[in-house]
């Protein structure tokens, strides 16, 4: 019994080496995962997003200035891969493997508390990127404000939320960058 | 445990369809295998279900598991691959408002991307 699991483990390995060396596995982006490896890896992405997001107590949010800053934001950082209601991603957003998915029904898919640490940390391998070291704490839930009150946005509403002259400029480099100073500064 | 082996029987039954042809229906143009690979390239399975199509389960555009006996595209015109390829093109200009977004696809694209919905 012993010897049978250990010369299949030890098949399997040089299996898995042959096939790992040899270059077999196609890892082009116009490849798709096989439906259940897309399943499983999903699976455990939510359930480790569930896991890590448990603890985080969400602050009030939705306040309109809020709500503005968050669609800058967006327009400046997410909309690229994640387009939104009327709006596309642009290219590089639309043949990413995988795909980003849309927001308007990322309250049906997660927590509120869930889409601020999925924002914060980022997601191994999928390529979505972790904002922590690029925005504020406040700008981080500005833009899951937004998320979140993107839901019962028309595809009018959108354009107009995320309009080039609509909110505060979203990235403005002097300010955030003497604001991260000074509180640098209070900090030390 | 029933979960994967649902997902077991799920992926065999895709790979068998795999084998089978894909004929598209008589007087359909286009290539539809290779409309399936570009119908990912549009980001088209971020909003759809889309059949043999790996992705989430998600509703925010209808699933396109069933074009090839739906009667209306976007409940306003005719189904047929010239309004289909239109539609693939410029929603808004079959449906204004409607909340999917022109993304760019090429003529060949949306003809190939047609192709292998009205196959399915």
């Amino acid at each position: 019994m012993v010897l049978t699991l250990l010369g299949a483990g030890a098949t399997g390995a040089v299996i898995g080496l042959i096939v790992l060396r040899g270059g077999f596995y196609d890892i082009s982006a116009t490849e798709s995962h096989y439906p259940l490896i897309y399943t499983v890896f999903e699976e455990g992405l939510q359930y480790s997003i569930q896991n890590h997001a448990k603890d985080i107590a969400v602050p009030a949010l939705g306040a309109p200035e809020q709500l503005l800053r968050g669609a800058a934001l967006y327009r400046a950082n997410c909309l690229q891969c994640h387009g939104g209601p009327g709006v596309a991603p642009s290219k590089h957003g639309m043949s990413m493997q995988p795909v980003p998915g849309p927001l308007v029904d990322a309250d049906i898919n997660w927590e509120t508390r869930e889409l601020y640490w999925i924002t914060r940390h980022g997601i191994k391998m999928s390529g979505m990127p972790a904002w922590e070291y690029h925005l504020s704490d406040s700008d981080l839930w500005a833009v899951v404000a937004f998320v979140a009150a993107m839901p019962v946005m028309t595809p009018a509403d959108f354009k107009g939320m995320t309009a080039e002259q609509a909110g505060v400029d979203a990235v403005p480099p002097k300010v955030q960058q003497s604001a991260r100073a000074s509180s640098e500064r209070e900090g030390s | 445990m029933n979960r994967s082996c649902l997902a077991m029987v799920l992926t065999a039954a895709v790979l068998l369809a795999g084998c089978g042809s894909d004929r598209p229906p008589p007087g359909v143009q286009g290539d539809p295998q290779r409309g399936k690979i570009a119908l990912t390239q549009y980001a088209c399975h971020s909003c759809h279900v889309v059949p043999s199509v790996a992705g989430s389960q998600v509703y925010v555009g209808r699933p396109l598991n069933d074009l090839s006996t739906r009667r209306y595209i976007a409940g306003k015109v005719p189904n047929n691959q010239a309004n289909l390829v239109r539609f693939i093109r410029d929603p808004q200009s079959l449906d204004p408002g409607n909340a999917m977004p022109t993304l760019g696809v090429s003529e060949r694209d949306a003809l190939d991307i047609s192709a292998y919905l009205l196959s399915k």
